[in-house]
């Protein structure tokens, strides 16, 4: 490798050298900021979207509070707007779809047999170009008269609706750090999805064939495909709206003939598939829990594969559901009620099948499997509510109703946060080789349970008393206080089982119990390699020769037809070597790694730059554009390879 | 390896999912019958009912696959769960017939609700009728105003209406409400006639409505529209023909 670099050493890379060689002492700071692992950057975008998760969640408790009773002052209708724009927003963009890409990036490459992903430098342009958006959108808040407790958060609504968006409506910089910040999302989410995608088709160990890899990789590998579809069309819709409202042009103001329904359309032409970007990783996560803890195989591997896909495809058909009341007409709302309707089929296909796994299995009862369970129960009731928003007629009395916002949150929390959860609570011993705290992980689950059913169910009722979303207060007369108040108590129970579980988390982090390799007696590849894996992940890489390769190196069928262990202590052996100290084995090994950058990082920063310069001062854009293309030219010309 | 929660009696543990199942069944149906302004299910008139049946049809399927689903579930954790450590159960991979049964059987029934959907989206879908009463509703940041071309004063304007004043419209009778906002989108929603329609700015939106009785029917803006969304709110009363008359004359000196 290194001879490959060596005769042309730029004096940038030159200069550089001494930075980059603190960036591989493993220990510092340095080498994370400057990491390509995959491990350390799923690390980051786990520990990201955790934090934006409680940032989230805070936005979302003022805002119970201020919807606990009728009337209520405690936060005025200004601040109410900024708070939902930015819960809905954070949820979305800064926690769910982070939270999905810290798995994919901290499992895929150990389940699929490789030593990290297809591209590690614009794997670490994704993390940061992320956290470059999340960071700019958050400090929208500032950009008001915070002293005076005025938010400068966007107020336009995550859906960001025209004309509603444009400067006549929504003045301040709000919208523009929403638009802008999303742009970056997008831009990051963009360069995952090809990351993952070329990751999974062309790093796969031998003998993996496509129908031997776990459902985990199968769904990563559809959201990458819906990620790279999807994010242009959104792209597209802002990019428009940056040039309404930067630059006056006219493609959403209706006063000066542009079309509103513009917006709508390319928004949930998005849109819906991004509802199945959030859910198609959970739906991969409980389909690795629920074998692992009943000791079977996945109930039925090629459905719930091709249901995946079969969702995939479907997810594209049906973003009218979100119009219905929009005057698209009979047609249009009768085609897309159908194949709204009948997307409900591949869903219900993966929920009977999960049933399948559990069923005849030996179930034991770990958080992980907790998780795994409310996860299936809570998202067959949002896919229910869901059935029910599809029906047309019915919808004209639902949408904007908070019955919608009883359903996505069945979907979004009840399904993908609490998969999230799972995975955590699965993987933790994976990455720490520790144990997480076991009555810890039940008291969050159930705690997590009963405040997510108290806050969200009450919801389906206020909604159907006519209660629209949004709104900042009501009457006491409207009938709705019971069940607001019931909302708003819910949500302290949340509040409290995420408390618990960082409780655990560092907990466990400290004085968890060991773990070994594999404490799950697990059927994947993760599991046959030490825990923490070594930086390198596969001394050599596995042969697979079956799905489930590694529970079959550890169990077969005796001659009676029962599954026995192959032998006492073998199942480890074959697999891989007992941990041993690797760290310095890897050179020995002549395991070539990529070496540390900080040129992801250095183009990162130069978005939101760029974002800044357009909203306040032009004269910083091409001093963004430039500190991106320093960041392009040099990951361009650095050497993959340190030498040695 | 310890199964959790043997501090509780286990009776009660098994219990303790149906408990909350039952709790939020009782809560949520308890919700149907309550008399408010804008409960959707106490409806006053044609649009709302066929609405509402809609939900049912979809409702009552929705609640027997939950509980299916959701009992199994319990079912299957109690009977399933984990008794010797070291059992390894038969590593059954599928059955396509069952997986083919559970593809098949909700898509059926699925598509069996879906033609009344469609049914009844044509139905609602139409026209207005010829003899409908016309009110032209002016949606604007954050209120509501009612124009009746019916009704006019010498010059041939148009009686108008705004929120204090009182909205009228006839009982019994088909209103064609024709939707118009002067700034951003808004959704005229009055829940218990019927679903809302959303206004977009630059086109006209028509919604036909009918209360079969005269009564007094509360509604508000439903799509966001800026920093008073929750204050867009409107109160229509519904009279017969005659005293509506009588109302856009007075109103009209």
């Amino acid at each position: 490798m290194a001879s490959i670099a060596a005769p042309k050493r730029s004096p940038l890379s030159e200069a550089l050298k001494g930075v980059r060689h603190a960036a591989s002492d493993y220990g510092s700071i340095w080498s994370w900021i400057a990491t390509v692992d995959h491990k350390r950057i799923g690390v980051l975008y786990g520990v990201s979207a955790f934090i934006f998760f409680v940032v989230g969640g805070i936005e979302a408790l003022l805002l119970r509070v201020q919807l606990s009773q009728p009337d209520a002052n405690i936060l005025d209708p200004d601040a109410f707007n900024r708070l939902f724009t930015m819960h809905g927003t954070t949820m979305v963009f800064l926690v769910i779809m982070p939270m999905s890409s810290a798995f994919f990036n901290l499992m895929v490459p150990l389940m699929i047999g490789a030593r990290d992903v297809a591209f590690p430098r614009l794997n670490a342009f994704s993390y940061w170009t992320f956290l470059a958006g999340a960071i700019f959108l958050n400090a929208s808040f500032f950009t008001g008269d915070i002293l005076n407790g005025e938010l400068g958060a966007p107020d336009g609504g995550w859906f960001g609706y025209a004309p509603l968006n444009l400067p006549e409506f929504t003045g301040g910089h709000g919208m523009d750090f929403w638009m802008l910040g999303l742009q970056m999302f997008g831009i990051a989410s963009l360069a995952g999805g090809f990351n993952f995608i070329v990751t999974i088709l062309n790093m796969r160990a031998p003998g993996m064939t496509l129908f031997r890899m776990p459902v985990f990789v199968w769904m990563t590998l559809v959201t990458s495909f819906l990620v790279i579809f999807a994010m242009p069309v959104i792209a597209v819709a802002l990019f428009e709206l940056t040039f309404d409202r930067l630059f006056e042009a006219n493609f959403f103001s209706a006063e000066a003939g542009g079309n509103p329904l513009l917006w709508q359309h390319m928004f949930w032409l998005f849109g819906h598939p991004e509802v199945y970007i959030l859910i198609l990783p959970a739906f991969g996560i409980i389909s690795e829990i629920l074998p692992t803890f009943s000791r079977k195989p996945l109930f039925g591997y090629a459905f719930v594969v091709f249901s995946g896909v079969a969702i995939g495809f479907m997810s594209w058909g049906v973003w009218v559901h979100h119009m219905y009341t929009t005057g698209l007409g009979t047609v249009a709302n009768s085609a897309f009620g159908v194949t709204t309707i009948l997307i409900a089929v591949p869903t219900g296909v993966k929920i009977f099948n999960w049933m399948g796994t559990l069923w005849g299995g030996s179930i034991r009862f770990r958080a992980p499997l907790m998780f795994a369970v409310g996860t299936v129960a809570m998202f067959t009731i949002g896919g229910l509510s869901g059935v029910m928003h599809s029906m047309v007629p019915s919808d004209f009395q639902q949408q904007d109703s908070y019955f919608v916002v009883a359903h996505f949150h069945y979907v979004l929390f009840g399904g993908a946060i609490f998969a999230l959860f799972g995975g955590i609570y699965y993987w933790f011993p994976k990455f720490t080789g520790k144990l997480m705290n076991e009555p810890l992980g039940h008291l969050n689950f159930w705690l997590m349970l009963l405040g997510f059913n108290l806050t969200f169910f009450p919801m389906h009722v206020s909604g159907l008393l006519g209660m629209p979303r949004r709104i900042y207060t009501y009457n006491g007369e409207m009938g709705w206080d019971l069940w607001n108040l019931m909302s708003s108590v819910g949500a302290f129970f949340i509040a409290a089982s995420v408390l618990v579980f960082l409780v655990n988390f560092f907990y466990s982090l400290r004085r968890g119990k060991e773990s070994g390799p594999d404490p799950w007696d697990a059927r994947t590849l993760e599991w046959s390699i030490p825990s923490p894996p070594p930086e390198y992940n596969f001394k050599e890489i596995p042969t697979v020769n079956s799905r489930d390769h590694f529970w079959s190196t550890k169990y077969h069928e005796d001659e009676t037809g029962h599954v026995v262990p192959i032998l006492a202590g073998g199942a480890v052996e074959t697999a891989e070597p007992e941990p041993e100290p690797a760290e310095d084995d890897a050179h020995g090994h002549g395991i070539h790694l990529p070496s540390p950058s900080y040129m992801p990082l250095i183009a990162s920063i130069g978005f939101p730059v760029v974002a800044t310069g357009l909203i306040y001062d032009y004269a910083l854009v091409p001093v963004g554009f430039a500190l991106i293309l320093i960041g392009f030219f040099g990951w361009a010309m650095e050497p993959a390879t340190e030498e040695e | 390896m310890k199964r959790p929660f043997t501090g509780f009696p286990p009776r009660l543990r098994r219990l303790i999912p149906a408990f909350i199942l039952v709790g939020l069944l009782a809560l949520f149906l308890s919700g149907c019958d309550t008399d408010t302004p804008q409960n959707t299910f106490d409806t006053k008139g044609e649009v709302a009912k066929k609405q509402a049946d809609i939900f049912f049809l979809a409702m009552w399927p929705a609640i027997a696959v939950m509980i299916l689903v959701l009992g199994g579930l319990v079912v299957i954790m109690l009977r399933f769960r984990e008794t010797d450590p070291q059992h390894i159960p038969p590593q059954v991979h599928g059955n396509t017939r069952l997986e083919l049964a559970w593809t098949i059987a909700p898509a059926i029934l699925l598509l069996a609700i879906g033609i009344p959907m469609v049914a009844t989206i044509y139905d609602l879908g139409r026209e207005p009728s010829e003899d409908a009463f016309r009110v032209d509703v002016i949606a604007q940041r954050f209120s509501w105003e009612f124009q009746y071309p019916e009704y006019t004063d010498e010059d041939g304007t148009p009686l108008s209406v705004f929120d204090q004043e009182g909205f009228h419209i006839p009982a019994g009778r088909e209103v064609a409400f024709y939707l118009e906002s002067v700034d951003v989108i808004h959704s005229f929603w009055l829940p218990k006639l019927g679903g809302k329609l959303d206004i977009v700015p630059g086109q006209t939106r028509v919604l036909w409505l009918r209360a079969d009785e005269p009564g007094s029917f509360s509604g508000q803006c439903a799509e966001f529209c800026g920093l008073n969304h929750a204050d867009m709110r409107m109160t229509v009363i519904a009279q017969p023909q005659a005293e509506l008359d009588a109302w856009a004359a007075e109103m009209l000196q």
